[in-house]
């Protein structure tokens, strides 16, 4: 947070206290307990050989992404709005979690169920609707997953767009507005922006994903002649690097150096170009990266060698690389802060490539086994960030909501005096 | 610090760090900078020998009768990640399926004419519902082969329901047929192999294997005679499968001829192998069998990127059929590709490729 912000958050604002004194031990503690906790979520609702079975794989995926979307506007956007800040200090964060994860989670279904199955996709546009596809004469099974692929893309692109606002431009020209007048406004003009995004870099894959070609719907995927795929997954690749990218610098990053910029909204757009600009240095690393490894991609080729795989895998990538990030900074206080500015980042960056190198090669080696996921890489139809993005909702749920208790919990008055 | 910070100062940085990370960025992945960089792929293509010709025929193609009962199938156990043994397929009342059974099965049948005149009898896969297979094996010849032990081998091309779970079929007549299968069989697969059922998928086998069974994994080309081999590709596959093997035959003055199963590495992926691994490779005459595109009438717009890059590969012939899809089937023509024409019979629904009890001859 920069020392002249215009609009903080209640979480910016929140003083915590420690209730496992030694942060190494606490850290990894409340991280195991996190573990559990999407473990089960994992068991219950998504994996294959579990209860619910929604991983299959599109129709779980979607809700995992509506699920963190949803939180993001709960505490970003609206600052926990209809919530009085006094009742989230004094509220037990056990209490407290369930409430808003309860509300987290109805959101979502309402979403889903109302406002895409029956409202946007029965009355606009029929791909984002369950029922209205299988009303053409699709199967039920992919009128399912392919709604649900474009209900998922929408919650993307808005993962990427909708924080921003908050985090870079801080709520600017409407910082001065009271909820839920300044959550409402924030929540209408992002959401406008991430359905013109959508529009723009999603809508063309659904021009060639039905037979024949939507060619008075949508227009032809424009980056074709460059990235060598009609697929949105080009778009997904470096959208989802771009996300990550706002949460990096949200995190471990500390908004850094965009903060230095002393007014709005120049702070706000050097933020905006800054994430850009992380973003796309992020994919395009991360596809050369992969055509080091396995060779240059092959047009037309499936698996491994597709170019519309290693643009989805660059996305892959950024999401492991950002449940480093966001496990260092909730769970072992973004460490370290006690040296300059440049050198705590540098260090902070450091641990993140390290670790999310090993935790790239965990999760190939052990997700059959413990999610229940197949084995080997490019798997049609597995997408390593579903499981990935449900863990950092439980990081999310479980510091954003939870104040990281039992780890951690608010300071009381006395204590904070 | 940021006392001391001007907005002059960050705009230059921006521009700096803005041009810096757009050329570090731009040049890494240019071809310019990939070139230099990229590790050289050392290139010893192996030479497998010719064969004089070949002849392909469709013992069955139609794996499943109703895409939509299938479908219900998968979705009802949750999804494609469901492990293929657990799910409880439908085996009744299906008014387009054999005798109400939605199961069919994928079988093809090869004879490869050796250089010294010998013919090479070679099995692809047993399919799924063994009253089907039972059935298409005794039309098509090939139940008396099998007893009298005529053919060579057996290679099953993936642990698939459509293309494993009919194994009974065969064994019930060869029981110690030579068999190929792909590095990446799970245990259950040698299981069903041996004699065990899985009543939850309804698949069974009475007539446990008794020959040599050889896995064959992706590090080589297999050649199993001159001028036939087999390659492994380490793919994950829907429904808990892992690694497919396909053949490649080297036919004298027409070229190379591949023959798969399902092709879930996708066919450019195979073609791209071929190139670099086959002496002659560059030149693929034909390609036959199932290419794993639209199996449910679904799509994806990377099919589309397949069939635009397809035509420069030159291939003479595509016999394709099964999973290509008749959605893909339909785009290939128009897309100019020279996909060979069925006679659709014996439950084929389209005639728009290969199908039950059609050839394709190579010679």
């Amino acid at each position: 947070m920069s020392a002249n912000a215009l609009d903080t958050l209640w979480l910016e604002e929140r003083s915590v206290t420690n209730l496992v004194k030694q942060p190494a031990i606490r850290g990894v503690l409340d991280m195991l307990l996190a573990f559990a906790v999407f473990m089960g979520l994992w068991w219950v609702f998504m994996d294959p050989r579990g209860v619910l079975r929604w991983y299959t794989p599109q129709y779980g995926y979607m809700y995992i992404r509506w699920l963190l979307i949803v939180a993001i506007w709960q505490v970003y956007i609206f600052n926990f709005w209809p919530f009085k800040l006094t009742w989230m200090e004094k509220t037990h964060p056990l209490k407290k979690g369930l409430i808003l994860i309860a509300i987290n989670f109805a959101v979502t279904g309402l979403l889903v169920w109302v406002f895409y199955y029956n409202i946007f996709g029965r009355l606009a546009i029929p791909y984002f609707s369950w029922p209205e596809l299988k009303k053409t004469g699709l199967s039920d099974f992919f009128s399912r997953e392919y709604s649900s692929l474009a209900i998922l893309m929408m919650a993307a692109i808005a993962s990427w767009l909708s924080p921003i606002w908050p985090s870079a431009f801080e709520n600017y020209p409407w910082h001065k507005l009271k909820q839920p007048a300044k959550g409402l406004t924030v929540f209408a003009v992002t959401f406008l922006l991430t359905t013109y995004a959508y529009l723009i870099f999603m809508h063309p894959h659904y021009r060639v994903l039905f037979y024949p070609w939507q060619e008075y719907t949508a227009s032809f995927p424009w980056w074709y002649d460059s990235f060598r795929t009609l697929s949105g997954n080009f778009n997904v690749g470096w959208i989802m690097c771009a996300t990550v990218s706002v949460w990096l610098t949200e995190t471990i990053l500390e908004r850094y150096p965009f903060r230095l910029v002393k007014s709005q909204p120049w702070r706000g757009i050097a933020g905006f170009l800054f994430i850009l600009l992380l973003a796309f240095t992020l994919f395009f690393t991360f596809v050369f990266f992969q055509d080091m490894i396995w060779g240059v991609s092959v047009e037309g080729a499936k698996r491994i060698m597709a170019p519309d795989w290693r643009y989805l895998h660059t996305g892959e990538l950024a999401v492991i690389l950002l449940t480093v990030a966001l496990a260092l900074y909730f769970y072992f206080d973004n460490w370290p802060r006690n040296f300059s500015t440049e050198v705590n980042l540098l260090i902070r960056v450091t641990i993140t490539i390290v670790v999310a190198v090993g935790l790239h090669w965990a999760y190939y080696k052990y997700s059959p086994q413990l999610l229940g996921t197949q084995a080997g890489y490019s798997h049609p139809q597995q997408f390593p960030m579903a499981p990935v993005i449900l863990f950092i909702n439980v990081m999310l749920y479980h510091n954003w909501f939870m104040d990281g208790w039992p780890g951690k919990r608010i300071k009381r008055e006395a204590e904070a005096l | 610090m940021e006392k001391d910070f001007s907005r002059r100062s960050f705009v230059k940085g921006m521009a700096v760090g803005t041009l810096a990370g757009y050329f570090g960025a731009a040049g890494l992945s240019s071809t310019v900078f990939k070139s230099q960089l990229l590790p050289k792929e050392k290139l010893n293509p192996v030479d497998i020998g010719q064969v004089k010709s070949l002849k392909i025929k469709v013992i069955s193609e139609t794996s499943w009768y109703d895409n939509n009962v299938f479908l219900n199938d998968v979705k009802k156990a949750g999804g494609l990640l469901v492990n293929q043994y657990e799910i409880p397929w439908t085996r009744e009342g299906v008014k387009a399926g054999y005798q109400g059974d939605n199961l069919g099965g994928f079988s093809t049948y090869i004879e490869a004419e050796l250089m010294d005149g010998k013919v090479m009898k070679i099995l692809l896969d047993s399919g799924w519902n063994p009253h089907w297979m039972d059935k298409r094996f005794k039309e098509e010849g090939i139940a008396e082969k099998l007893a009298k032990k005529e053919i060579d081998f057996q290679a099953i091309s993936h642990e698939h329901i459509d293309h494993f779970f009919g194994i009974e079929s065969t064994m019930r007549h060869y029981p110690d047929i030579p068999m190929y299968v792909p590095k990446g069989f799970y245990q259950d697969g040698f299981d069903l192999l041996k004699g065990k059922s899985f009543p939850k998928a309804n698949v069974k086998n009475d007539h446990p294997h008794k020959g040599k069974v050889t896995v064959l994994d992706s590090k080589q080309v297999n050649v199993l005679h001159p001028g036939i081999a087999l390659m492994t590709f380490d793919v994950p596959i829907i429904l808990r499968v892992f690694g497919e093997q396909a053949f490649v035959f080297n036919v004298k003055d027409k070229g190379i001829v591949l023959v798969t199963g399902c092709c879930h590495q996708g066919i450019i992926s195979y073609m791209e192998e071929v190139r670099k691994k086959i002496l002659g490779g560059e030149k693929i005459y034909a390609v036959q069998g199932g290419l794993h595109i639209s199996p449910f009438e679904d799509w994806d717009p990377q099919y589309d990127d397949l069939i635009l890059a397809f035509n420069k590969y030159g291939v003479q012939k595509i016999g394709c059929n099964h999973c290509t899809g008749f959605i893909t089937a339909e785009k290939m023509i128009k897309a100019g590709l020279p996909v060979v024409k069925g006679t659709a019979r014996n439950m084929s629904k389209r005639d728009i490729y290969l199908g039950n009890g059609d050839e394709l001859l190579i010679a």
